[in-house]
């Protein structure tokens, strides 16, 4: 912890520094504020080591967030931002969600290229496009990208090339993306023992990230592993890659697809007893917008994950569909989720296999500029196998309302 | 007074009625009408239509024009302007732009903070100028350099009338979807009455790809 906290200082003097150093370009502030009243039901939560799927389990009022991000041109083509979150919940209260480093050069040709380096996420989310990697759209994010949210982000560097359509004269522009980074190696800890869930607590750096202690995870005659993780760790001193393709005509579609692989040795294990976990999957995600105020968007996602000389292995599926509508000020939006964890590992008494689906119903109303109110339902449907190592049913119905009011500016 | 120390052997008020004289023939010049048509013989409207004096212009200083970026886009998204303009970029929308051109007639490049001013940029070369903004990478726009004060644009019929005093006129068409061969069609005329030119292009426009138009709201978080 104390180790985690120097280095954490050092980044922030480090990302001070540089932005207090130039001064040819404004600093750009920004952020955004969500407090409201939440009711929702059992099991408890992850973030208090329930085996919950939605963020909340009980009732009251509360802080949902706060961001903020700050970005300062360093040069004309060069840019440092960073996201800042403060949650009530979870194990941290604030720190850094992403910071990078961006150069996109002034190229002529209709060919470009573009490199970032940092703390970030690879864009394959088309829900998570507002200020600090929310979503416009759902307070509740998908089952997808409420875990890339969680269990995902890479320290390391990307380029891209791309070809923007309308300088071509072509309806068609495209990227391409690859990136190699450190860190990310206990991906897939919470999914395959607490399973897919839907909420938008995004995991800070450095944060622990807390789950069930399910007996067969931390007994030490069992697999022997801490119920919580840090999954941004770095613990088998190999990189990771992830390569993606976007494909968009004009701004009506946009089709992205990802493969991300973690490449990391599954028998690294660490002195917390923190395991690289090998994962690997597949994201297709797709955007059409029907007409200027109706869109709809969809993402799927298949990969896999292994710890250990087969001491967990499992095969994971989620996809889901929204279409959102605005409607002068006020935005509807309705998603529906599927998510499947399957196991085929030689632990049978550490129960991998969970599934779920979801309804999410959202209003989003512009009270003014920077006033936003908003009402969410949703119905979480899920079942873990292992809930039974906790005498809890293996089913669980879970309805989550919240009513928040949004300052952003 | 330029005028008046070069013309000596004049009075002062031959001078004068002699520039009367002059501004009257201006003043009862004649009337182009110019008819633009695509390559099937409709009528094109919003086509650039400008008359440069073949003796010359004088330049001038004063002259001002702008070029917004509003909801990430260049409103208007081309912008006609005389040789020797000032443009102003202002940015209407609440995050950077960074505008630039690599077009002969005007290289450059502007970072565009929100809240921020910049001073404007002459341009004093004619030609086409491309726009483009390296944040936004659909954005596109431009900005046409013409060496004469007369140019207007063609109506729903596809016609322009642009008032003008006698003399010899490089007449040009120009949209940024045309396709001809050259960048711009030309024709010369002599004009001591009023006439009528008509232009019909060879290629059909370039498709205009509006969905590029259409705001997103949201933008790219990355």
């Amino acid at each position: 912890m104390y180790k985690s906290m120097i280095h954490y200082l050092r980044f922030s003097a480090l990302f001070a520094t540089l932005l207090w150093t130039h001064h040819g370009f404004a600093l750009d502030v920004s952020g955004k504020v969500q407090a409201g009243i939440y009711s929702a039901e059992s099991p408890n939560t992850w973030l208090d080591k329930g085996t919950g799927v939605t963020r909340f389990d009980t009732s009251g009022i509360h802080v949902q967030q706060a961001i903020i991000q700050i970005n300062q041109s360093v040069t004309p083509s060069t840019d440092i931002q960073a996201d800042a979150s403060y949650y009530p919940d979870g194990d941290q209260h604030l720190g850094f969600t992403q910071f990078q480093i961006r150069y996109k050069p002034l190229i002529s040709g209709n060919v470009k290229w573009r490199a970032r380096a940092g703390f970030f996420y690879p864009a394959m989310s088309l829900e998570n496009v507002d200020k600090g990697w929310l979503s416009p759209y759902t307070y509740t994010q998908s089952a997808i990208n409420s875990w890339l949210g969680e269990e995902l982000r890479v320290a390391g560097a990307e380029f891209t090339l791309y070809r923007p359509g309308r300088a071509a004269r072509s309806p068609w522009s495209w990227e391409l993306h690859a990136a190699a980074y450190k860190g990310n190696d206990p991906l897939g800890t919470v999914l395959t023992w607490r399973g897919f869930a839907l909420h938008d607590r995004q995991s800070l750096h450095h944060e622990r990230l807390e789950f069930a202690a399910y007996p067969s995870v931390t007994d030490s005659n069992g697999i022997w592993h801490p119920s919580w993780v840090e999954p941004f760790s770095e613990l088998d001193a190999k990189w990771g890659i992830y390569i993606g393709a976007h494909l968009d005509y004009q701004r009506q579609a946009k089709l992205r697809y990802y493969y991300y692989d973690n490449l990391a040795n599954p028998n690294a294990v660490n002195h917390q007893r923190l395991y690289a976990w090998r994962t690997r999957f597949h994201s297709l995600a797709f955007q059409h917008n029907i007409s200027s105020s109706t869109r709809i968007i969809a993402q799927w996602m298949l990969g896999d994950t292994l710890m250990g000389e087969r001491f967990v292995y499992t095969d994971f599926q989620a996809f889901y569909a929204m279409i959102s509508h605005k409607a002068g000020q006020h935005r509807f939006s309705a998603r529906g989720d599927v998510f499947d964890v399957r196991e085929d590992d030689i632990f049978p008494n550490d129960q991998n296999n969970s599934h779920g689906s979801a309804l999410t119903a959202n209003w989003r109303y512009n009270l003014s500029e920077h006033w936003q109110l908003g009402a969410e339902y949703s119905l979480v449907s899920s079942r873990a196998d292992n809930r039974v190592q906790l005498n809890e049913a293996i089913r669980a119905t879970q309805q989550q309302m919240l009513l928040v009011l949004e300052y952003n500016w | 007074m330029y005028l008046f120390n070069r013309l000596n052997n004049c009075s002062r008020s031959v001078c004068l009625l002699f520039l009367l004289l002059i501004t009257a023939a201006r003043a009862h010049g004649a009337t182009l009408s110019v008819s633009v048509f695509n390559h099937e013989g409709s009528p094109l409207s919003n086509m650039v239509v400008s008359a440069r004096p073949l003796s010359g212009v004088a330049g001038s200083s004063s002259l001002r024009a702008e070029m917004d970026q509003i909801n990430r886009q260049f409103v208007p998204h081309f912008l006609v302007v005389q040789k020797g303009t000032y443009v102003q970029f202002p940015n209407s929308d609440s995050i950077k732009h960074h505008v630039f051109s690599f077009s002969p007639a005007k290289r450059f490049q502007l970072l565009l903070d929100k809240n921020a001013e910049q001073p404007p940029l002459l341009f004093d070369q004619a030609g086409i100028v491309e726009l483009g903004c390296n944040v936004h990478d659909w954005m596109l726009g431009y900005i046409y350099v013409v060496d004469t004060p007369y140019f207007t644009g063609t109506n729903t019929k596809g016609n322009a009338d642009i008032a003008l005093p006698v003399g010899d006129f490089e007449v040009s068409v120009w949209h940024p979807r045309m396709q001809e061969a050259k960048e711009v069609l030309l024709q010369r005329v002599t004009l001591s009455q009023n006439t009528r030119l008509v232009f019909t292009l060879k290629r059909p426009l370039l498709p205009d790809y509006a969905g590029y138009e259409s705001d997103d709201e949201f933008g790219d978080y990355e």
